[in-house]
């Protein structure tokens, strides 16, 4: 996904940071609708957009001051760093429904399966599975749930999310695992049993 | 021990070469740790699996089109709209009604204008607006018109505008004493006719300036939203 396109978007930065308007929209266009994505399950549906617009123009104005190799991970860095704004933004704003904790929550177990059930590795693309991963993922920690988006759905690598999260390597290794563990027990709650048990 | 803590790292092949080494020897020898791989697989495929929703408008910023470009769209079309109103306004004003009964066809066989987005008033319907128009040279006290029967209607009005002639002229026939004393409008001047002396620029000033800012507002309303 980020290498095939890699050259052209290096030629396309290059222009835009020496104030390319029409090369910067060329490369917002092709991450509009990543970035849509990521902010959608980290803000949801109302706010999702505006985080994205607010991400975008914000790139624009600090273009000049990218200076790493990745401007895939550095605009997901604003969009998420954004996201997490309007998260805390909320938290001051009790009228607003409550979003899920933001500590790291304990170790968890292995759930157990309550009863035979579909194997996991055979409800790939099922409808209600997507569902209940959907459902899981809003439930977790945001913290969580921005390394788990951005390894999962995005494909970044740990490294570049600890530099798009601005955590240690190793925080980012809990959480996506400590994320993983929570979807794959509600799974498994709902009578799922992993493919060789 | 289990190393259940790494394999989601192992999975993503995130673990450095000794910690690598070390789980997959384990993994050859427990069955229960290949279980929770597989089942980590199987989830992390899911959620990547997890449909992708699309923006309901684009998000992309227009960086690329003037700060100041809208605010000139906004005035251009306002100008369009003064312009058109004046047209109109020093049409009615600028004298007596003059000529016959044919005479009041005339702005049906005025350039056609041509001016979208101007605050409605003139749209690229050209015909509809030559209809306002005559309804309103056809009242007495309307003194603008063209007397020249014989003018030829613009393209847009051609058809619209014989059947709109003769509303028109039955519309004005009535007043016809005080049409005979009327002096002939300022575009009767513009085709050489008797003029009439007048305070303001022509109405078709008015009208060319309508026209302009239309099409000003109209070129920068396309720039605005983009290709």
């Amino acid at each position: 996904m980020n290498g095939a396109s890699g050259e052209a978007s290096a030629l396309l930065v290059e222009q835009a940071r020496r104030g390319d308007a029409r090369a910067f929209e060329q490369l917002a266009r092709e991450v509009e609708r990543p970035l849509y994505r990521h902010a959608l399950r980290m803000v949801g549906q109302v706010d999702a957009e505006d985080v994205v617009q607010d991400a975008l123009l914000s790139a624009w104005r600090s273009l000049s001051s990218f200076e790493g190799s990745s401007f895939r991970a550095w605009i997901f860095r604003i969009a998420t760093n954004r996201a997490l704004d309007r998260l805390r933004a909320r938290r001051r704003h009790p009228e607003v429904p409550l979003d899920p904790p933001t500590e790291e929550d304990n170790d968890r177990s292995w759930a157990e399966p309550a009863a035979p059930g579909p194997d996991l590795a055979e409800i790939a693309g099922d409808r209600e599975a997507l569902v209940i991963v959907e459902q899981i993922l809003a439930t977790l920690p945001v913290e969580q749930r921005a390394a788990l988006l951005l390894r999962d759905v995005e494909g970044f690598a740990y490294e570049e999310i600890a530099t798009i999260t601005t955590v240690e390597i190793g925080t980012v290794k809990s959480r996506i695992h400590r994320g993983r563990l929570a979807v794959r027990n509600a799974l498994v709650a709902r009578g799922w049993r992993g493919p060789a048990g | 021990m289990h190393p259940f803590a790494e394999l989601s790292a192992y999975l993503d092949d995130a673990l450095d070469p000794t910690a690598k080494a070390a789980v997959e020897t384990h993994l050859d020898a427990c069955a229960v740790c290949r279980t929770r791989l597989a089942e980590l697989r199987g989830t992390a495929r899911l959620i990547a699996a997890l449909p992708a929703p699309v923006p309901s408008r684009s998000l992309v910023p227009r960086v690329s089109v003037p700060f100041w470009l809208a605010p000139i769209r906004t005035l251009a079309t306002l100008a369009s709209a003064a312009a058109l109103f004046l047209f109109v306004a020093s049409a009615l004003l600028a004298g007596a009604p003059s000529g016959t009964g044919g005479g009041a066809a005339a702005p049906a066989a005025a350039p056609a204008p041509y001016a979208p987005n101007a605050g409605g008033a003139a749209g690229p319907t050209g015909a509809a607006d030559q209809r306002t128009l005559v309804s309103a040279s056809a009242s007495p006290a309307a003194g603008f018109a063209i007397n020249t029967p014989g003018a030829t209607p613009a393209p847009e009005a051609q058809r619209s505008g014989q059947t709109d002639a003769t509303k028109a002229a039955t519309g004005t026939a009535a007043p016809a004493a005080r049409q005979e004393a009327a002096t002939p409008g300022p575009a009767a001047r513009a085709l050489g006719l008797p003029e009439r002396p007048q305070l303001g620029p022509s109405p078709w000033f008015w009208l060319a300036l309508a026209v302009g800012f239309g099409v000003l507002a109209f070129v920068l309303q396309r720039r605005l939203r983009g290709t």
